[in-house]
């Protein structure tokens, strides 16, 4: 077994942190603890998975697992005591958290806030759910925490104690972020009372931890805040610069509150790394990030999770520590690779099961990794729920069915049962669109087309289920359903009928999320319980007038049968309705790639470059057209440029094989040729069959010092595969 | 087991509704408020004293501040999930859509949820009875009730409401 890296290992949750909020204030040193903390450890952007819902990313971070294995696939689940819905739970997770598994290992080990945390399990430790800091009643009240969310059940009371209340926040503490508080009309603008409810929740969290470090022995302790994700989804659209549409007034009054909680963070994280002290290894991460500039979008979809739409796909990675390298950068990492790295530093064996792998660019000299196949199998007391606790969600609602049916209970009111087929089908879409993005089309489809038949008025499920289609390679399905989707929007329905298309008033209430509410449970909860409830929660004017209609599917049906043309061998028609999706909706993600691959193929590189061009206008930290780019400086022969693009591509998403391909070629024409051998053996370790990576490394050990057996060998694949093709192509 | 009770002396809570059928020729102790206790919990207090039938889904929804006595009747699933899609389909409702393996699986699991809800109720006692030892040994269960209630019983008449007839979901095992 090797040996541990690390003494004591703290791992720190950042909901919605990002990098493009994050480095001008380091820029103005107005993030002191976290610029000293990347200054003695190693930095880097953290790719997210799709769809970036929270709760299935802070699961995949402690678990090393995608969604499909570990079974949170949304905000809410069916509850079976109440016949109604209830935030995703503890006891639906399939597999076995970082925790679980340091338990098992005899581990002092601490989780706090963690999304699907509640009931708290019975870890060797203090668990403390994510139903814990939310305020359900007035101050003058009892507001008891709930049943199961503190474990063990001694320390109830103790930590009841460390919660704040929102009216607790006083004038003292808003007025440093919001100077001019006392100009909010609160009766019509609920601002500041969302910014001292999400302020409490995360001080509350904040006091247990730090209560943890300070009385308890540990050797992990994992500790989630939804503050930054929360003040965004509330007071983005009035971060600077000011949009369009914000009014003036009101951009001053809250202009500085995402800046301010970024801050704040920073002085929490102060805190818990003095209580933590020098020996402890930290990670500091975010699950996604989360539009700040020109991407901001304008109005939000009106369909469940459609706040989502201001996530931005790149998180933040810190982590420093002994055996951590220092003040550097590392590339390619994603979330699913911080419990194996965590798994690491304790000198524990890597699940051959988990999809990531360990950062092994974060450490000074490689670290030794052991592999078990799973830690599934491994027997012993991890501080799960028991598994007779633990209960698929949908089997337990076809049970609660079964009673109706019997007569033995009383059908769930037509709230609740809107609320339960929402959450299942919710549930379902997104399992169908995590198994799309981790290309297991024929996982997906079923899924999909049962989305689509039961709810064909809803044009996402018609959307993803064209997508899936054409990842099946099954075309004529995929253009059916795409055609169908443009005839409908050029023909435009009765007003009656267009109406009927809106999400009902229920389901557009349980998803307002524009707000701190989007990923809080105690409110999704709450949302459920009363008629009233269920009308759309707001913090400010302008974030109750930016909900949109479902998203007109027009210019994202005319790109994606743009790309069936292009994958048909069509460019013209591709490049024609590639062209009628700019002219709906010039800013689409992806759209400009796409036009830049048909000019590409079309061999018109200058076209190629100005879209590629336009689409890093739109994101600068998109992979793909750094790709596209580097492509097109290939053909124009700067070389240089084309490895300065590849690297930026692979810089930004590791696994592309593409780009280092490309990065080969560019570094082989330059006269690199042992880098260039390097970026052709990633390319090849990612994608096997690429023909040309191996005709490119047989050239290259063909040449003098080159290995000759490496050639050889790499000649041979390459004839095997040109052969294999052929037969297809016969066949 | 309600005819049990009753014949045993004890003070039945039933609004006569529901009518003997083919299911239950010998006719229901149903009382159509319990099912409205999720929200009206306190309509419990009716049942004070007395025996009222519960199913297993309701037991979430008992209130705080009272005592119970609870006794459990259980059934091999399988018998249970045949008897439920006779009555379903006697009834023209739509069940849970599942197989039975899966529903079987689905309502041991629940029983599994109920029980650990259970275990941690200072306030509610629980007396299980199987299904099969009521139909042969009546007697002793009328005893064993009788016991756990700690109150006076006729268990010579609760033995003798046994109809065997009745149990035709025999379970394969069983």
């Amino acid at each position: 077994m090797p040996e541990p890296l690390a003494k004591k290992v703290l791992l720190i949750g950042w909901d919605a942190a990002d990098w493009k909020v994050i480095n001008p204030l380091l820029d103005q040193g107005l993030m002191p603890t976290l610029d000293d903390f990347i200054n003695h450890g190693v930095m880097g952007n953290l790719a997210t998975l799709r769809p970036i819902l929270s709760p299935m990313l802070w699961n995949s971070i402690a678990t090393g697992k995608r969604p499909n294995k570990h079974g949170i696939h949304g905000f809410m689940e069916p509850d079976t005591q109440n016949g109604g819905i209830r935030p995703v739970s503890s006891t639906s997770r399939k597999v076995k958290a970082i925790w679980n598994i340091l338990t098992q290992r005899g581990f002092k080990t601490h989780v706090l806030g963690w999304f699907a945390g509640h009931p708290a399990e019975p870890i060797n430790g203090i668990s403390v759910s994510d139903l814990f800091p939310y305020a359900t009643a007035p101050q003058d009240q009892p507001w008891p925490l709930p049943p199961g969310a503190v474990h063990p059940e001694s320390l109830r009371d103790t930590f009841a104690e460390l919660r704040m209340h929102p009216a607790d926040v006083t004038e003292a503490a808003i007025l440093p972020w919001i100077p001019r508080a006392a100009e909010v009309d609160q009766e019509k603008d609920k601002g500041l009372m969302s910014f001292a409810k999400i302020l409490s929740e995360n001080c509350s969290i904040h006091n247990a931890a730090t209560w943890i470090l300070q009385n308890e022995p540990w050797d992990f302790l994992a500790v989630y805040y939804n503050g930054i994700d929360h003040f965004c989804h509330g007071f983005m659209h009035y971060h600077p610069p000011r949009m369009e549409g914000i009014p003036e007034d009101r951009y001053e009054i809250y202009k500085d509150v995402v800046n301010g909680a970024y801050r704040f963070h920073d002085m929490m994280l102060e805190t818990l790394l003095n209580l933590a002290g020098p020996d402890a290894t930290v990670l500091l991460v975010s699950d996604h990030g989360f539009h700040s500039d020109h991407l901001r979008p304008r109005g939000i979809p009106a369909e469940p999770a459609g706040p989502a739409v201001q996530h931005r796909p790149f998180g933040i990675f810190c982590m420093k520590g002994q055996h951590v390298q220092q003040d550097e950068r590392i590339y390619g990492a994603t979330l699913l690779d911080v419990t194996p790295t965590i798994l690491t530093l304790f000198g524990l064996p890597v699940g051959a099961d988990m999809d990531g792998r360990v950062l092994v660019q974060a450490f000074e000299e490689p670290p030794q990794i052991a592999r078990i196949p799973s830690w599934e199998q491994e027997l012993g007391e991890c501080g799960m729920h028991p598994s007779d606790l633990r209960m698929d969600p949908a089997a337990a609602q076809a049970v609660l069915q079964q009673f109706v049916a019997l007569g033995y209970i009383q059908p769930p009111s037509e709230d609740q049962s809107k609320a339960v087929a929402s959450a299942v089908r919710e549930a379902n879409y997104n399992l169908a669109r995590d198994y799309l993005d981790c290309g297991r089309p024929d996982d997906a489809l079923p899924l999909l087309e049962d989305l689509a038949k039961n709810d064909p008025k809803q044009t996402r499920f018609q959307m993803h289920l064209a997508q899936c289609y054409l990842a099946l390679s099954r075309r004529a399905e995929a253009k059916q359903i795409l055609e169908a989707l443009i005839t409908a929007d050029l023909n435009p329905p009765e007003a009656e009928a267009a109406k009927a298309e809106q999400p009902d008033q229920a389901e557009a209430g349980q998803v307002a999320e524009n707000v701190q509410q989007a990923e809080s449970p105690q409110a999704e909860t709450a949302r459920t319980e009363t008629p009233e409830a269920l009308a759309p929660e707001t913090t400010t004017p302008e974030a109750a007038t930016s909900q949109e209609k479902q998203p007109n599917p027009r210019p994202w049906a005319d790109l994606l049968m743009g790309v069936i043309h292009f994958e048909e061998g069509n460019m013209d028609a591709a490049l024609a309705s590639l062209l009628k999706a700019e002219q709906s909706d010039p800013r689409l993600p992806n759209l400009h790639l796409r036009i830049g691959e048909t000019y590409l193929r079309q061999k018109r590189t200058d076209d190629a470059d100005r879209a590629f061009q336009q689409a890093l206008d739109i994101d600068g930290d998109s992979p793909e057209a750094h790709l596209g780019l580097a492509m097109v400086r290939l053909r124009q022969r700067r070389n240089e440029e084309a490895a300065e693009q590849a690297l930026l591509a692979v810089g930004l998403q590791h696994f592309l094989p593409l780009g280092h391909f490309y990065l080969g070629v560019a570094l082989a024409r330059l006269g690199h040729r042992q880098r260039a051998m390097l970026a052709f053996e990633t390319c090849l370790s990612m994608l096997p069959g690429l023909v040309a990576a191996h005709r490119w490394l047989a050239a290259l050990h063909s040449q003098p010092g080159g290995d000759l057996d490496k050639a050889i060998r790499h000649r041979s694949l390459y004839a095997q595969l040109m052969q294999q093709r052929k037969t297809r192509a016969r066949a | 087991m309600m005819q049990m009770l009753s014949a045993g002396g004890l003070s039945v809570v039933t609004d006569g509704e529901r009518q003997a059928d083919a299911d239950n020729p010998r006719g229901y102790f149903e009382w159509e408020r319990i099912k409205l206790l999720p929200k009206q919990p306190d309509c419990i207090a009716e049942a004070e004293g007395k025996v009222v039938k519960v199913i297993s889904q309701l037991l979430f929804a008992l209130p705080a501040g009272r005592e119970y006595r609870v006794i459990f009747m259980q059934r091999p699933l399988p018998e249970v999930v045949a008897s439920q899609a006779e009555m379903i389909r006697r009834r023209g409702t739509t069940g849970a859509g599942l197989a039975p393996a899966a529903l079987i699986a689905g309502l041991g699991a629940h029983l599994n949820q109920v029980n650990a809800w259970l275990k941690d109720k200072a306030n509610i006692s629980v007396h299980r009875v199987e299904h099969g030892d009521v139909l042969r040994e009546p007697l002793r269960v009328s005893e064993s009730i009788q016991q756990f209630l700690n109150c006076p019983l006729n268990v010579d008449a609760m033995s003798q409401q046994i109809d065997k007839s009745l149990y035709r979901q025999r379970s394969q095992t069983a």
